[in-house]
């Protein structure tokens, strides 16, 4: 096992040097031309061939690349075309916002997550089953960006009851565990939940009823345990897994959702990498995906690592 | 008293407190997707000049925005009065207004004026920037410098005789050399500008928000914002505007859809618009080869389509346009060919010019799916395509995205990548005489060097172009031009559809607004209710 | 994921026939599978005889009949944003929706399966090269990267179905390698490989069979995700471009004429609903049919 680790570890460096690459590739691959974030509408031919100059644009491109490598090795991501403010700032702005839509989300999906799938594996077969089941494969299928849309013109609109977008009446610079400021994170965050709700409960109703149906349950209480402690087996014997789905969700949502994020104008990681990509951002959007992309790979290292001492039966050389 | 009673009183001096000392905000929604940056010269395009640049900043010229009704002129801003030299027209003398001060107190005068000449024009300067220069210099192509001649005196040089350059210079704004000092450092600077505009920089969430609130000591007393205090947030998408405007979240929306224009009456907005120097147009290729090549045809095509039908698909939010700039303007100039939609009169220009019921025009256009001032160009599109097939000319589309189109409208009708189009839709703003007229009748003005598309090469063209260059009293010079823009007409350089009328939503709550015929719009005349 | 696709995988010598019989069998027995292979069957025929079934042409627009309500007469589920019949482009939407959904999931379960099977079975450097690569692409979220490598390729409904392609081969390949792995190591298989039974046979009798069961059910589930992220790049504007009629361009187009008659702007999404639901639904189904162990 520490020799898989290591061995993952080790391709970490090769995988984002690829990963930037593809990126690299993917900007200048667009009929659109690099320098468009700074360029008004008006400029000449004559005046953007002279900002190629100046902005290191008229080099090679694999000799632009590897300037951007060596840069981002010691940690300087550069600085964003459109804004001329360094990456790095825009990134770790980008990601507070990101948590906090993450969090909300996840809190309040695990929850409703876990007590709808407990319930329907507790009865499973029966109609509440059916009907929990029937809720999760409808969060799994809705487009969660129309969902937002809709909610928006319900809750915002014609209720009036909560806002549309923003992170709050300061923006995220203001950002307090208010209810003033809490109050924009609702609808985003619901909307955002659906999706690991529907998951989390699917798989928490998948072990609890597989669980019931084990022998040594059914042994168990015949002996005369009594619900609670039957209760306490189930959720032991539950809990790794679902923590292990749970981790995969959360860590998604922290990757930022480009839709959501969109619709509510949650400058979360989702808007930043929307715009940059729009907008070919070419310092912003590098310096993004490589974080991103950094983060998943750990992600995924570690979801790999675990699942084993989860299931046994997978085996990992 | 009863607990209700009490409460209500309480309730009624905790409010009563509460707006005693409150200050009034204005909440606008841009259509920009981030804060228009505020380095002194702003980006996206004149909706960032109109937010971060007359706002904070002022020039040495400034454009006009106190009618609704009259066509917005220049007027002095930080310079009082300013002419060519008789002798020498590549130089200007600019007198400056004495008095004026940026927000940071020091004083504006002529080296700070030439401090930022130099920030785009001198290249070994310190303060010199790319950034700034990309968005700068396509707007006043003819001035190479600027040099003191007193303290509140100064010359600028032009490439040559350029009777244009007191409008282009209302796009230069002027930063405060002492602020940018301090940091050296453009970056640094836009995130706490300084500048001597009416509006004072308070904070910048990037991305999210800018605050600014009034500066009381501005030196035009009539200008002096109502309003405490003006917040800008990026709203690139419309619904999400109209949302917003909705919730109560922003108190101004630019660039209202024209679909949600009944909600937003409905439920108590005033909706404002104006017809202002946009045009919509196609620009049309001169290249011999090209159908659109003989001005019978072009003619033809000005007078097969209803632009009141077309009106009627923005909902009303537009003007038929009868050339670059509507009759009235100083810039009409009277052409001889009335354009308007005349079908009949459309088929015998395109008998004359040996096409007809068997033998249909063929033309293939350029459009983009969307972009800024584009309003709607499919629909828009779609309905000219119908309207000229009933005359006999067959319209194909070439749709691409809309920084692609800017690229093609940038290479020119005749280079491969235009896909052999014979026309380019493309709208513009007709503000300033360059941009209405000099850059796509100049015959010097093809690519590289600007958008002469359609490779117009026609030696009236640029004597006209020429002689409304070098007329450097204003009265004249607003005739040569006048002379010009007959002439586009009469020549049906383009063709002409609608001005776009630019609908804005606004709450209740504010008053005071008067929707300049201009693409900048003054916010201190504002007041909120 | 791996846990549930354990519970899949026979770990004695597959009677083939026996065991898809009793699945099929299985299938037929169950309504709620039934019922929405139904519903899918339904739409496939209906994007295929749009032109027959459609009352008007889903291009033909009436400036003057702009976002009429549904119950117009005529117009019977109202009309978009420039007057186009709402039923119609509903139809033939169906067929670039589906199209665009159910393509990029079948070239990927073909270019995945190839490429796990291919790492699992051949093992060392080969699975290392080919299965590092595809972590490169499996380090992006899917949306990322579709929308990344769509905004790159530019708009266009041959470009979104490359880039979802490229999306959904990393995880195919991923579940077929992990499969393929977990069968090469068992008994049966070592001992067809002593009685000399060549490489090609090996897989085309043991692993195949294996393998295509739980990649085919993880591929039924992405069929959903596909079309919700299809629709989704159309709704960003770089999927299929304006005027063709496909449900996520219209949820896009439609998005201002929420002010004015929301129920038709609601139309393209609840039809994306629809299928990813029955689509979801089915996966299901077939899970629990292929499950050995109910």
């Amino acid at each position: 096992m520490i020799v898989y680790i290591l061995r993952r570890l080790f391709y970490v460096v090769p995988i984002a040097l690829a990963v930037s690459a593809v990126c690299f590739a993917l900007v200048y691959l667009g009929p659109v031309d690099p320098l468009k974030a700074v360029l008004p509408a008006d400029a000449s031919l004559e005046l953007i061939e002279k900002l190629k100059v100046d902005y290191g644009f008229d080099k090679p491109v694999p000799v632009q690349f590897a300037k951007w490598v060596w840069r981002a090795a010691h940690g300087d991501l550069g600085l964003s075309l459109a804004t001329g403010r360094p990456v790095r700032e825009e990134i770790a702005r980008a990601i507070s916002n990101t948590f906090v839509l993450a969090f909300f989300a996840c809190s309040f999906g695990f929850s409703l997550g876990i007590a709808f799938g407990f319930v329907a594996g507790y009865f499973n077969g029966t109609w509440i089953d059916r009907v929990v089941t029937g809720f999760a494969v409808t969060g799994v299928s809705v487009p969660h960006y129309w969902l937002g849309m809709v909610m928006v013109i319900l809750f915002s609109v014609i209720l009036n009851w909560l806002p549309a977008m923003g992170m709050g009446a300061g923006g995220s610079a203001d950002w307090a565990w208010d209810w003033e400021h809490i109050r924009f994170v609702i609808l985003p965050a619901i909307t955002l939940s659906v999706i690991p709700t529907a998951i989390l409960a699917r798989t928490v109703r998948a072990l609890v009823a597989d669980i019931l149906t084990r022998e040594f349950v059914s042994a168990l209480i015949a002996k005369g345990m009594n619900d609670r402690d039957v209760f306490r087996h189930v959720v032991k014997n539950a809990a790794p897994t679902a923590l292990a789905v749970m981790g995969i969700q959360l860590g998604y949502l922290l990757g930022g959702s480009i839709l959501v994020e969109t619709v509510f104008s949650w400058p979360g990681t989702g808007f930043l990498l929307s715009v940059a990509i729009f907008q070919r951002d070419l310092p912003l959007l590098q310096g993004t995906i490589l974080f991103l992309a950094l983060f998943f790979v750990f992600l995924n290292l570690l979801v790999d690592v675990i699942q084993p001492f989860l299931d046994p039966r997978i085996r990992r050389t | 008293m009863s607990i209700t009673l009490r409460a209500l009183a309480a309730f009624g001096l905790a409010f009563a407190c509460a707006t005693a000392g409150a200050q009034s905000v204005l909440r606008i929604g841009m259509t920009a997707a981030d804060i228009p940056a505020t380095t002194s010269q702003p980006d996206s395009g004149f909706e960032g000049n109109r937010f971060t640049g007359i706002t904070l900043f002022d020039g040495l010229t400034q454009w006009d925005l106190s009618s609704a009704d009259k066509p917005s002129v220049i007027v002095p801003g930080l310079a009082t009065e300013w002419a060519a030299d008789a002798k020498d027209r590549t130089k200007w003398i600019f007198k400056l207004r004495k008095g004026a001060k940026f927000h940071d107190g020091s004083d504006v005068n002529a080296d700070a004026i030439v401090f930022n000449f130099e920030k785009v024009l001198k290249k070994d300067a310190p303060h010199y920037d790319a950034r700034l220069v990309a968005q700068t210099t396509p707007r006043m192509p003819t001035v190479t410098g600027a040099r003191k001649i007193d303290d509140y005196t100064v010359e600028v040089q032009t490439s040559e005789p350029d009777s244009f350059v007191p409008i282009n210079l209302s796009n230069l704004f002027i930063a405060s050399p002492t602020a940018w000092a301090k940091t050296k450092s453009w970056a640094e600077f836009a995130k706490a500008p300084v500048g001597s505009g009416p509006w004072k920089f308070v904070r910048l969430v990037p991305r999210e928000r800018l605050e600014m609130e009034k500066y009381a000591g501005y030196w035009d007393a009539k200008r002096v914002p109502k309003t405490d205090r003006v917040v800008l947030i990026p709203m690139p998408d419309s619904s999400t505007r109209v949302n917003a405007l909705l919730s109560g979240q922003v108190d101004w929306i630019e660039a209202a859809p024209g679909d949600s224009i009944a909600q937003l009456k409905s439920r108590g907005m005033q909706i404002t618009s104006n017809p202002y120097p946009h045009t919509w147009p196609w620009q049309f290729s001169f290249v011999p080869e090209h159908p659109t090549a003989d001005v019978r045809v072009r003619q033809a095509m000005n007078l097969a389509i209803d632009r009141d039908a077309i009106v009627a698909l923005l909902g009303g939010f537009a003007a038929p346009a009868k050339g670059a700039v509507p009759p009235g303007h100083p810039w009409w100039g009277n052409p001889k060919f009335d354009i308007k939609y005349d079908p009949a009169a459309a088929r015998k220009l395109l008998a004359e010019a040996g096409y007809g019921p068997g033998k249909p025009v063929k033309v293939k256009v350029q459009i983009s799916q969307s972009g800024s001032g584009q309003m709607l160009p499919l629909p828009m599109n779609e309905l000219i395509q119908q309207q000229m097939k009933a005359v006999g000319i067959e319209i194909e589309f070439d749709v691409l995205v809309w920084e692609a189109l800017f690229n093609n409208w940038r290479i020119g009708a005749k280079d491969p990548k235009s896909n052999g189009a014979h026309a380019i839709n493309v709208s513009f703003a007709t503000q300033d005489p360059f941009f209405a007229f000099a850059r796509f009748y100049d015959s010097r003005m093809v690519s590289p060097r600007s958008v002469n598309w359609g490779w117009i090469q026609d030696p009236e063209f640029d004597k006209l172009v020429a002689a409304s260059r070098s007329s450097f009293e204003a009265k004249e010079r607003d005739a040569a031009l006048g002379r010009l823009h007959a002439r586009a007409v009469e020549q049906a350089a383009f063709l002409f559809v609608v001005h776009d009328t630019g609908p804005r939503a606004l709450s209740p709550k504010v008053q005071g607004f008067v929707q300049a015929k201009n693409w900048f719009q003054d916010l201190t005349p504002i007041s909120m209710k | 994921m791996s846990s549930s696709l354990s519970s899949t995988l026979v770990s004695a010598a597959p009677s083939a026939r026996g065991y898809w019989t009793s699945v099929a069998v299985k299938l037929t027995r169950d309504k709620v599978a039934l019922v929405c292979g139904s519903i899918i069957a339904a739409l496939i025929l209906m994007a295929i005889f749009a032109p027959w079934i459609a009352p008007e042409d889903p291009l033909k627009s009436s400036i003057l009949n702009r976002l009429k309500p549904i119950g117009t007469p005529g117009h019977l589920l109202g009309t978009d944003e420039l007057g186009r019949d709402m039923l119609s482009r509903l139809i033939f939407g169906a067929r670039l929706s589906l199209l665009m959904g159910i393509t990029p999931v079948l070239c990927a379960l073909a270019i995945g399966s190839l490429l796990g099977v291919v790492a699992g079975f051949v093992g060392g450097p080969t699975n290392t090269a080919i299965m590092r690569t595809i972590d490169v692409f499996y380090a992006f979220p899917s949306v990322l990267l579709a929308v990344a490598i769509s905004g790159a390729l530019g708009a266009g409904i041959v470009n979104a179905i490359v880039s979802l392609t490229i999306v959904f081969i990393p995880p195919i390949a991923r579940v077929a390698e992990s499969v393929t792995t977990q069968v090469r190591g068992l008994d049966y298989v070592e001992a067809a490989r002593a009685s000399g039974a060549g490489s090609l046979t090996i897989i085309r009798v043991h692993i195949l069979g294996n393998v295509m069961g739980p990649v085919f059910v993880y591929a039924t589930g992405l069929l959903s995700v596909c079309m919700i992220l299809a629709a989704g790049l159309s709704f960003l504007g770089l999927g299929t471009k304006p005027p063709l009629p496909e449900w996520g361009l219209m949820l896009n187009t439609l998005r201002t004429a929420i002010f004015q008659n929301p129920w038709v702007a609601a139309l393209p999404g609840f039809m994306i609903f629809l299928v990813s639901f029955c689509c979801n639904l089915m996966a299901d189904g077939l899970r629990s049919a292929m499950d050995v162990h109910r």
